[in-house]
């Protein structure tokens, strides 16, 4: 049975913390930039909330390659060095990679960066060396929150599906062709007092 | 759990993350060929955690600003110019400066200041100044000491971060964060709130700025800073009223019962009333209708009413406070805090029927006032009137501290004591100052001050450090300090926003450039002076030594179990409250003097109130970064990717006054100082309060400085207690936009 990666992110969980952020650089050795980075959704600044008091909200969102079905930035690319997986993983090879930049633009979600240390852009590729070695990326380890959850949308018990079918958990902009694989489960209603 | 395994070349250690921020969590530290690689977290206690600074351990370790090697300075303090010396020239120096100055300014002169996480970089530092006949600066009062100052009335303990009894409940249904920002800040008291509303706890957070905490809460109110004794009055006041406090806990667990005389506002004692008898309290015993010894089995002591006894009017302790709290209706504490009223109505209501409700305080509670004492006490009370105190409280290892206080011990001064001691030489002339990497003139409050009126003042300042700091940079000798991946050490856990596993962090590489770890600096200067039998043995057999307390809650915890397992105290008794009534004391004796017996609401000194306002109408809070580790962290390019620089956080309707834009540059300024830095303006933070994450160093702003902005004033009643706090977020300040270009 062939697996279909994808990931689930708990915003409810999730405290901006951008411990994956660092967890990517860490794990990817990309100086400049991140495969993963947190935004403050609909706020002025980072860290700062939306709304005006009492009805302020602040959501953090942490941002990534969506492993689209149907990607953007492989239909971008002149050289062919952006391919898909059997499981689904989105990859850049980076010897077939000639630094134009033309796969930057084309992705909807913004999820790849240009470390311009390299000439090389770089993006998510779910850890998939360490997925192949039976470990989870390295971001949902660190992640102090357990926010972030890697696992097999093909899978009706894995933790992706069961995201998807208790927790609601949906994709970002849905109307694209792309097909993305990463889910968000919804911050719980507040109970005011 | 297996402490190391071994995979193509490389070790992996368990070891902690003692990075400074006390936390202390467990990590997995990634060595090959004698280089620290990577870290990831460590499974421990059930659970495990890392962070953004964390992960940048590596970043930090191979800094190319570390500094490599001793230094003394040429031209003037301050100026950043050095000179490479030898270790053996910087221990002469410094040897030769601890004899001349103790000769020539008499025993206590030379003070040490230290921060540090593992037991070296604590205990040695009291050690040596004891050995030495120095003096050692207790550094509590940096903004972390009104909370245990109120617990140690309260409780009779000073719980650090003092969170235990109020909030240590299993299953809590209520979940009230006051100023707190325990998301951000403390990752194991947030993993239990997490764990308490994933369980269907309401979560309650209450603070001037809308915190990593407050995004996470079911309902978020603002207070103005340094109100929270009158909104924690207020709600009392709701609760009495409405009949919501638990009587029983009242009458058994507190002093509510307790007779207090009108004429002194002293307890009524046994002895007062029968010669000879003991030095017991009395109560009003509601079924004999007559006064009895507490301890008298069978009786039921009146919470409430007037006495005459003997001649003398007395009130049960419990009255007394229902007096204070009376005076602060909903509608008066609403004008007081900015809370509506009927919101304070709701919350009190909620508090004292949830069963139980935990209340989780942190320390930005009592900075906000100068009278923050007053604000732990007031919630501390609100906890126990509504039987909200918990008894699961565990008490922490008892290793043994006293390891190094061989020779003598020091003298020892608060630190705010310590800028009246270098100004004046009271109580200690102190002439000489270490700073053991801590990085004070960062940290501690007014900073103009300090390098003004202070610094010219002392012959000779050391500091060790791992970089070159605001503070290392006007010292006579800088010393390099190894990192925490470089040295073995005991860590204990700082309190309860972390867990109460004890850690030993492992020698994973060698000390790189010249740096020394703490405990081979300060054994090489006591070589060095000749002090026999002092710091002659290894960090090892000094943690076995510490180990071996013979406390039962240090039963059976070894070197080696401790580097096979993390290990959480032994079970033994727990103290009772260690109050002289062996109950809560919502009533102190001692602070009579002071007009705060109770406790009372007092004004801030600055903020918002008094005839400052005119002037400087802005309160200025300096919270804790997201990001970063007070001033560490802020030199790792990874971190300032997404943490640039110093900006004041300023609620829209202050900017819009001030003709103020998002983004502008501002002039922040008291009598004090100043500082200049960028404006983001947003709702976030409460109108008529501006903040800054403190932390920053002067180099980072556009001009001035936070801590130029910032006050060392005692408050006396807290100094009678424990360590005056530096209240850091009660100060007054105006903003205006600088004209650019």
């Amino acid at each position: 049975m062939v697996k279909e990666y994808g990931l689930v992110v708990d915003l409810e969980r999730c405290i901006g913390c951008r411990t994956c952020t660092i967890a990517c650089k860490v794990e990817h050795g990309i100086e400049v930039g991140s495969g993963i980075r947190v935004e403050t959704v609909g706020s002025p600044h980072e860290d700062t909330p939306a709304g005006e008091y009492p009805k302020l909200s602040m959501t953090f969102t942490p941002m990534t390659c969506m492993q689209c079905k149907q990607p953007a930035c492989l239909d971008a690319c002149p050289t062919e060095a952006i391919c898909k997986r059997a499981d689904g993983i989105v990859l850049i090879d980076e010897g077939k990679c000639n630094g134009c930049q033309e796969c930057l633009p084309a992705c909807p979600y913004g999820a790849l960066v240009f470390d311009s240390k390299l000439g090389l852009p770089r993006k998510c590729n779910l850890c998939s060396e360490r997925l192949d070695q039976g470990l989870q990326p390295f971001c949902a380890l660190c992640c102090p929150e357990q926010a972030i959850s890697c696992g097999d949308l093909a899978g009706p018990d894995s933790v992706v599906s069961r995201a998807i079918n208790q927790r609601g958990a949906y994709v970002l902009r849905p109307e694209l062709p792309a097909g993305p694989r990463v889910y968000y489960c919804p911050p719980a209603a507040p109970r005011r007092i | 759990m297996t402490p190391a395994r071994s995979q193509a070349g490389e070790r992996v250690i368990r070891t902690v993350c003692p990075l400074g921020c006390g936390i202390g969590c467990g990590i997995l530290a990634h060595v090959k060929d004698g280089v620290l690689t990577k870290v990831e977290p460590g499974d421990f206690a059930g659970t495990s955690h890392i962070c953004a600074k964390g992960l940048s351990a590596p970043k930090l370790v191979y800094h190319p600003d570390r500094l490599k090697y001793p230094m003394k300075r040429k031209g003037a303090r301050g100026e950043d110019q050095w000179e490479r010396i030898s270790w053996d020239e910087a221990l002469d120096v410094i040897a030769a400066n601890i004899r001349e100055i103790g000769q020539k300014h008499g025993p206590n002169s030379f003070a040490f200041v230290t921060t540090g996480v593992g037991v070296f970089g604590n205990l040695l530092p009291v050690g040596f100044s004891g050995a030495v006949q120095g003096t050692f600066i207790l550094p509590a009062g940096a903004g972390d000491s009104a909370g245990p100052c109120a617990d140690q009335l309260c409780y009779g303990s000073l719980w650090w971060f003092g969170e235990d009894y109020p909030n240590r409940f299993s299953h809590p249904a209520f979940c009230l964060v006051w100023g707190n920002n325990p998301a951000q800040t403390e990752p194991f008291k947030w993993k239990r709130i997490r764990r308490a509303k994933d369980m269907g706890a309401k979560l309650v957070v209450i603070d001037p700025m809308f915190t990593t905490t407050a995004a996470k809460a079911d309902h978020y109110i603002r207070i103005r800073p340094g109100t929270d004794a009158a909104l924690a009055l207020s709600m009392m006041n709701v609760i009495l009223s409405r009949r919501l406090h638990d009587i029983s806990f009242i009458a058994s667990r507190t002093q509510g019962p307790f007779l207090v005389r009108s004429d002194n506002g002293l307890f009524l004692k046994e002895k007062d009333i029968l010669p000879g008898g003991p030095d017991d309290y009395v109560v009003w015993d509601s079924l004999s209708r007559k006064p009895q010894n507490c301890n008298v089995p069978h009786m039921q002591g009146a919470l409430t009413g007037t006495y005459h006894i003997n001649g003398v009017e007395c009130k049960p302790a419990f009255q007394l406070l229902s007096d204070v709290v009376a005076q602060y209706s909903p509608a008066r504490a609403s004008e007081i805090t900015g809370v509506p009223a009927d919101v304070i109505v709701r919350l009190a209501a909620e508090y004292a029927t949830a069963e139980p409700a935990a209340m989780y305080r942190g320390l930005g509670g009592t900075r906000g006032s100068i009278h923050g004492d007053l604000s732990f006490r007031a919630m501390n009370t609100l906890a126990a009137v509504t039987g909200n105190i918990s008894v699961e409280a565990h008490a922490p290892h008892q290793y043994n501290q006293a390891l190094f206080l061989t020779h003598c011990f020091p003298a020892f001064v608060t630190l705010l004591q310590a800028y009246e001691a270098i100004a004046s030489g009271k109580p200690h002339p102190i002439k000489a100052l270490w700073m053991n990497r801590r990085n004070t003139l960062n940290q501690d409050p007014n900073f103009n001050h300090i390098t003004r009126d202070l610094l010219p003042r002392l012959e000779f300042i050391v500091a060790t450090d791992m970089f070159m700091t605001t503070s290392t940079r006007y010292a006579d000798v800088v010393l390099p300090t190894s990192s925490s991946f470089e040295f073995c050490d005991l860590i204990a856990p700082i309190g309860n926003g972390s867990h109460n596993y004890l850690q030993v962090q492992e020698k994973v590489i060698e000390p790189l450039h010249e740096s020394k770890s703490y405990l081979d600096m300060f054994a090489a200067l006591a070589r060095k002076m000749k002090i026999d039998g002092f710091l002659d043995k290894s960090a090892e057999d000094y943690i076995r030594e510490m180990l071996a307390s013979g406390h039962p809650s240090m039963d059976g915890i070894t070197l080696e179990r401790l580097r096979e397992n993390p290990m959480p105290p032994a079970p033994h008794d727990l103290p009772d409250f260690g109050t002289p009534s062996k109950r809560f004391e919502f009533y102190s004796e001692r602070l009579k003097a002071f007009g705060e017996e109770l406790p009372v609401y007092r004004e801030p000194m600055e903020n918002h109130c008094g005839s400052l306002s005119a002037r400087y109408p802005l309160s200025l809070l300096s919270t804790h970064p997201k990001y970063r580790l007070h001033s560490m962290f802020a030199n790792i390019s990874w971190i300032r990717e997404f943490d640039p620089g110093p900006a004041l956080d300023i609620n829209p309707a202050d900017a819009r006054e001030r003709g103020i834009r998002d983004g502008d540059l501002v002039r922040v300024f008291n009598d004090r100082g100043e500082m200049k830095l960028k404006a983001s303006v947003h709702e976030g933070v409460i109108q008529g309060v501006a903040n800054v994450s403190q932390g920053w160093s002067p180099s980072d702003y556009a001009g001035g400085f936070h801590q130029a902005l910032t006050h060392n004033v005692i408050n006396p009643a807290q100094a009678a207690v424990y360590e005056p706090n530096a209240a850091y977020y009660d100060v007054a300040v105006q903003v205006e936009r600088v004209q650019e270009g």
